[in-house]
């Protein structure tokens, strides 16, 4: 069933975005989420699972990609989307009949909404990942074997591209070299593909669970209380309550062309006397607990305020913290051996092994 | 001897503190005007202390708060304008009504300081004869990319201080966040205060002068430090929330607790800051909800909840700054700091002067990170030492390096904290090894 998106959905969708997002700075996604609600007054955003769609219809993956300046310092002037989905029509021939968010966190969970909005298409409630990764490439539908091209990207400048590219690694050197030099982001339409490919490779559901997190992360509910009903709706494991206790950033050697230094957080839990370390670098990639891998990448991590129940800012965290470190289970795709390939720590460049992949 | 001089309204209130004593316990003068009442206040002091006042610390938040915000112009460079109305810029309520015009301009820079389109200069200055004709005489100009490189928003200050050298302009790469909205909403705050900022400091400057001539004068700042008198026409902003920040570091002071927890209570609530080297654990931004945030260094104060954890191994100060404290507290806290209510009087007569450097560096690899750092850290001292404190008493309070997420691989950002007296260590108002600490 097609549902027409309400600004209080916005507003937990905010929420859900960040949580999701694992301690990534949320103001990009505060900015959209404001504009979005100023578009609702006098439009609507219809969100509609991919069964509603026709198998053959073209449907595109809406999101930001960014190297360099933050969004936030340089935000999108409005039509950049929209040029995006008119190279991908001019490109293929035919038009775009919905839109999917490239990530379903941070500021690519929230922008199709924008730009369902200025365009009038739906708002298809699904993506390729099922959380945020920093790649291009880490998605469910390269698994899949879904082109990822053509892909077309156009910066605040104005200018744009549209990359004929079939392989989503060199997709990533071609679209990240040109993201550079377009200023620091790019809005971009990648994945074009039929609503019959996205339902068998996506990851669903993306939008509802952002914001049934959202309501129950806004809601007046003690701490205890929200992390009960996060782990009845997603499986959420605390996996400890502890204090900041030294970060360090730069932590470890990085060669990858992976945005973003990495850096770590270590913890202590003062009730258990355990240490332990984040390794992060965008997101939160491993957890190790007194030396024991506990959560790895593609598993998601996130922080909440351990009094007030509020996502912690990665940028606000300070050494005399508590916070509770919390472990969600990804999508079911990144736990088989092509998943892991993509996403386990070692795609990061740190020597690990994901915990479940066979024999590890 | 040091004085914490608190101006509201039309009346004045001191503190006096002799190391970390208590001289003269808050005495408040009414006036029938500001000016009247810092004149009683000031010569009140001289009589009882004559020369002995050295330092004078002024909290001017109440007055920049309390005054009607300047008009402004509200220069905004990036590479092209909005297209349509949902991707304008929206400003906090405070200040919204304060921009009388918005100028576009193309520019902007990325996060490597490239420019990103080429300044245009010559349509600006074809704007320029408009704006300088409306009466605008408060101007803020933004500028993408101006962590990276403040080029073109200099430019432009630079082009409308040759054609009028009296505008007040405020930059937004004197403040620093990532965040475009920020840096506006800060530098058009700031330039809607400056006039007041401007006239608070004239007003100081003059009575200061008149009855201690050999006075440091300062205000407080957001951070719990202080800096001279002539900064606060340049960068009001930085006053204008400074009374939680004197509070944590006078209640810290007079509990002689330079590491540990702060409980402020107030009739609004209960709140916990820290200290950290003997000056609040500051952030770099006072956020506002989801609007734009505040981009001045400003003491953490975060409200106390029933969760709270309770660690005996941190020195704890409970200070109960109520004018009625009559009833018991919340959360069942006992106060173990007695008349406590002028904390942020004595807080003010104790800031040190602090300097900050926040900026981005690229780095190679763990030994430049250290040079950039080390570099840093040389020029916090400095900027310390160029607002009046003493090379030998000036420490780094705070260093840190940020990753960025989803930025360029090779580029951090420092950050970093120095703080610093005028004079001997053993004047200092908090314990000796206060200043000297680097977490």
């Amino acid at each position: 069933m097609s549902t027409v998106l309400t600004t209080e959905d916005v507003r937990n969708l905010r929420t859900g975005a960040h949580f999701l997002t694992c301690t990534i700075d949320p103001t990009a996604i505060y900015v959209y989420a404001e504009m979005i609600q100023r578009a609702m007054e006098d439009r609507s955003v219809e969100l509609v699972t991919v069964d509603e769609l026709a198998p053959d219809d073209l449907v595109v993956a809406v999101g930001m990609v960014t190297q360099g300046l933050f969004i936030a310092d340089m935000p999108p002037v409005g039509d950049e989307f929209l040029g995006c989905i008119r190279a991908i029509e001019a490109s293929l021939g035919r038009p775009v009949r919905a839109i999917y968010s490239l990530a379903a966190a941070n500021i690519n969970g929230i922008v199709p909404l924008m730009v369902g909005l200025q365009s009038s298409l739906p708002v298809i409630d699904s993506d390729p990942m099922g959380r945020v990764f920093p790649l291009i490439s880490q998605t469910t539908l390269s698994i899949g074997n879904v082109a990822i091209g053509p892909i077309a990207l156009m910066g605040a400048t104005g200018e744009r591209a549209v990359v004929e590219v079939e392989s989503p690694q060199r997709a990533e050197t071609l679209v990240r070299a040109l993201v550079t030099e377009l200023g620091g982001w790019a809005a971009t339409a990648m994945y074009p593909c039929s609503a019959q490919q996205l339902k068998e490779h996506g990851v669903h559901g993306s939008i509802t669970r952002m914001i049934r997190i959202g309501q129950i992360l806004d809601a007046d509910t003690p701490v205890e209380g929200k992390l009960l009903m996060l782990a009845e709706l997603l499986g959420t494991t605390r996996i400890a309550r502890a204090r900041v206790n030294h970060i360090e950033s730069l932590s470890r050697p990085t060669d990858l062309g992976l945005p973003a230094q990495p850096s770590s957080l270590t913890l202590d839990d003062e009730t258990t006397g355990r240490i332990i370390r984040l390794e992060i670098q965008n997101e939160i990639l491993l957890v190790l607990v007194d030396g024991a891998v506990t959560a790895a990448v593609p598993d998601m991590v996130t922080l909440l305020n351990s009094e007030q129940g509020t996502v912690v800012n990665i940028d606000d965290v300070q050494v005399g913290d508590v916070v509770d470190i919390l472990k969600i289970t990804a999508a079911a795709q990144w736990y088989t051996e092509a998943g892991l390939d993509l996403t386990e720590p070692k795609a990061f460049g740190i020597p690990i092994a994901h915990p479940r992949r066979p024999h590890a | 001897m040091r004085v914490g001089l608190r101006l509201q309204g039309t009346s004045c209130r001191t503190v006096v503190l002799d190391g970390r004593a208590v001289v003269s316990a808050a005495r408040e003068v009414l006036g029938g005007s500001l000016p009247e009442a810092l004149e009683s206040s000031l010569s009140g002091l001289r009589r009882e202390f004559g020369s002995g006042i050295t330092e004078i610390t002024a909290d001017v938040g109440r007055v920049l708060a309390e005054r009607k915000l300047a008009d402004v112009v509200a220069i905004r460079v990036s590479p092209r304008p909005p297209a349509d109305a949902f991707h304008v810029t929206v400003l906090p309520p405070l200040v919204e009504p304060a921009v009388t015009r918005t100028v576009h301009v193309g520019g902007g820079h990325d996060l490597r300081g490239r420019p990103l389109v080429r300044l245009d200069l010559e349509a600006f200055l074809a704007d320029l004869p408009g704006i300088l004709s409306s009466g605008a005489r408060n101007v803020a100009i933004t500028s993408v990319g101006s962590t990276a490189s403040k080029e073109h928003e200099t430019r432009i200050a630079d082009a409308i201080l040759s054609s009028d050298r009296d505008m007040r302009i405020s930059i937004s790469s004197d403040f620093y966040s990532s965040v475009f909205r920020d840096r506006d909403y800060t530098a058009i705050l700031n330039s809607a205060l400056m006039e007041t900022g401007e006239e608070l400091a004239a007003m100081l400057e003059e009575g200061g002068r008149r009855h201690f001539p050999a006075a440091l004068l300062s205000f407080g700042k957001n951070d719990g430090g202080r800096a001279p008198l002539s900064r606060l026409a340049l960068a009001p902003v930085h006053g204008l929330y400074a009374e939680p920040a004197m509070a944590i570091l006078g209640a810290a002071a007079l509990a002689g607790i330079p590491e540990g927890e702060v409980i402020l209570c107030t009739e609004a609530g209960a709140s916990v800051g820290h200290t950290r080297g003997g000056l609040p654990a500051a952030r770099s931004l006072i956020r506002q909800g989801f609007d734009a945030s505040l981009a001045s260094n400003a003491a953490i104060l975060e409200p106390y909840t029933v969760h709270h954890t309770v660690r005996p191994d941190i020195p704890s100060v409970i200070a109960d700054l109520r004018e009625r404290p009559e009833t018991a507290l919340p959360f069942g806290l006992v106060p173990t700091l007695p008349a406590a209510q002028e904390a942020a009087l004595v807080g003010l007569a104790a800031a040190p002067l602090t300097a900050w450097i926040d900026r981005l560096e690229t780095v190679s690899g763990r030994a430049a990170l250290q040079l950039v750092q080390n570099r840093a850290e040389e020029d916090a001292h400095s900027a310390a030492v160029q607002l009046g404190a003493s090379p030998g008493h000036t420490n780094i309070i705070e260093s840190n390096v940020y990753a960025m997420p989803y930025g360029n691989p090779g580029i951090v950002r420092i950050r970093v904290q120095a703080a610093g007296e005028t004079y001997g260590i053993g004047e200092h108002t908090l314990p000796a090894a206060t200043l000297g600490a680097t977490p």
